[in-house]
């Protein structure tokens, strides 16, 4: 950097991790897009997102747990109507950057823990921020319905598209806030007692149980736990007595549900 | 009366299309999809209406309250572009398009909420996350190709099909049969949930909660486990709570040397 004329050296690695955070937020703005404004094709769903970032960050590792299990968590909070869900898209990208950028070669499990449990702190901040969003957008569409004359095309294209701008900067200035505070709480994370870390690592294994209760809770009808037992039973059996391929059992458990339902119609 | 030169052309079909992607870019409160709604159908409009007066009076009319689900908001646009064009060439009066998407907007949001966000998205998540878990690293594409293949297969056909019937949502919902598609994927999504518990001996070293030695005692713990939070769940309480309590629990554990 350089003020008036004076060099002032900063650290190489911080201005290494300004510039990959900075990296990491722009790409949380344009995959936020595809989350309601752009596409939605999905690649803003944990699952993607966590994976891309952590890719982008060179621990690929750490971004498909996080994004699995975020996948899992936030899958069925869903948009009907006016609600707005938690915006999973940038708690699950934060949440990579803070464990992968928090340590040094690859994000170790407890850290990955703790970056889970931080999330809790951002799911709120997202849906107000969101919220305000939407209502501030009224705005456009008032901008285009007072267009007159020949540039109401115009109008409306601008007013519209600049929907997508704000969409991009709220994913963008959100991650450039959650990042570095995350990694100041891991500063303090990694200076507490050595329980603190085991628990963490404890946590990251209870989370796929969470997970998998919340989906079962949700989209539990009258009944279908029963697919849920079968599917257990019939992949249980597999795996321990005949030590069936994972890959294989997920497929037959799908066909086998599938024949169920079709059969019981 | 139109003219052919004034019909409207496949490239004018795909610019709706294309634009109908971005639906939702100015989504607010107060007037949801309505910006982007007119946005998409403008390119039909302006081969529809060369004169300017009554292509600015249309796009006023579009300008009106709109929200449904944004795929299968194809479908209300399709519709829309046939009946203006029918319109043009006084096939059906004034077409009352207005009607057609206030009453199609409603029940078409409750169907593609219902089966794109609350069952194909849950299928496609779980089938990847179960694959993922036990170490396929690929599972997040083959998340992206199984919901996509549905997504965008679907939203070029209805909105072809919202085209060609201009607005006949029975015969769509007949064609799909949405709701029976639904529910089948919520039980192929439970069963895929239950076979990923009982893969619990097989999940990746980080995940995988190996409290005693032979897999079927720890297979039992996870089935255990998870039912224990659901009946947790049926209670009540959010997910952020729930990490919360589950999180403290950890520590309680580690504190007094459980684990």
């Amino acid at each position: 950097m350089l003020f008036v004329g004076v060099k002032i050296k900063m650290p190489l690695s911080d201005t290494r991790l300004l510039i990959e955070i900075i990296c990491i937020a722009l790409a949380g703005g344009v995959i936020g897009l595809d989350r309601t404004a752009l596409g939605q094709f999905m690649i803003s769903q944990p699952i993607v997102a966590g994976p891309l970032v952590g890719w982008m960050l060179g621990d690929i590792s750490a971004g498909l747990v996080i994004g699995a299990l975020l996948e899992l968590i936030w899958v069925l909070d869903i948009p009907v109507g006016t609600f707005v869900p938690a915006d999973a898209t940038i708690v699950a990208i934060s949440a990579t950057a803070i464990s992968i950028l928090g340590s040094a070669g690859g994000a170790r499990s407890e850290l990955v823990g703790f970056s889970l449990l931080l999330t809790t702190g951002m799911v709120q901040p997202t849906m107000m921020v969101d919220q305000f969003i939407r209502k501030r957008n009224a705005r456009f569409a008032e901008s285009a319905s007072s267009a007159a004359g020949d540039d109401i095309d115009q109008a409306i294209s601008r007013a519209h598209l600049s929907g997508l701008a704000v969409f991009f900067l709220k994913s963008f200035v959100l991650c450039l806030f959650f990042i570095p505070v995350g990694l100041i709480a891991v500063m303090v994370f990694e200076k507490m007692p050595a329980f603190t870390h085991r628990a963490m690592a404890l946590f990251i294994k209870l989370l796929p149980y969470l997970g998998a209760a919340l989906v079962v809770r949700k989209l539990s009808i009258r009944k279908l736990e029963w697919f849920f037992l079968a599917g257990f039973i019939v992949a249980a059996s597999l795996t321990l007595v005949f030590h069936v391929r994972a890959l294989i059992i997920v497929v037959l458990v799908a066909a086998m549900g599938f024949l169920k339902v079709r059969y019981s119609e | 009366m139109g003219n052919d030169e004034h019909m409207i052309r496949k490239s004018d079909l795909i610019k709706v299309f294309l634009r109908s992607l971005l639906i939702q870019a100015s989504w607010s409160f107060e007037r949801m999809q309505s910006l982007g709604f007119v946005f998409a159908i403008q390119p039909v409009l302006k081969r529809l209406y060369p004169d300017q007066e009554e292509y600015r009076s249309r796009v006023r009319l579009h300008q009106e309250y709109f929200n449904t689900q944004p795929y299968l908001a194809a479908f209300i646009l399709g519709a829309v572009a046939k009946i203006e064009q029918e319109r043009v060439f006084g096939r059906n009066g004034d077409g009352n398009v207005s009607g057609m998407k206030s009453a199609l907007m409603a029940p078409l949001g409750a169907l593609g909420d219902s089966f794109f966000w609350g069952a194909l998205m849950p299928l496609a998540a779980v089938i990847a996350v179960a694959l993922l878990i036990t170490g396929a690293w690929w599972a997040p594409l083959l998340f992206l190709v199984l919901f996509n293949i549905w997504h965008v297969g679907l939203r070029v056909a209805v909105f072809v099909w919202g085209f060609r019937s201009a607005g006949d949502a029975v015969a769509l919902m007949t064609q799909y049969r949405f709701t029976i598609m639904a529910k089948r994927f919520k039980a192929v999504s439970l069963a895929v949930v239950g076979g990923t518990i009982g893969l619990a001996s097989t999940w990746r070293q980080e995940l995988k909660l190996a409290l005693f030695r032979p897999g079927m005692i720890n297979t039992a713990v996870a089935l255990i486990l998870t039912l224990a939070l659901v009946a947790v769940l049926r209670r009540g309480g959010s997910p952020v709570k729930l990490m919360l309590g589950l999180a403290a629990l950890c520590l309680a554990l580690a504190y007094a040397g459980v684990v």
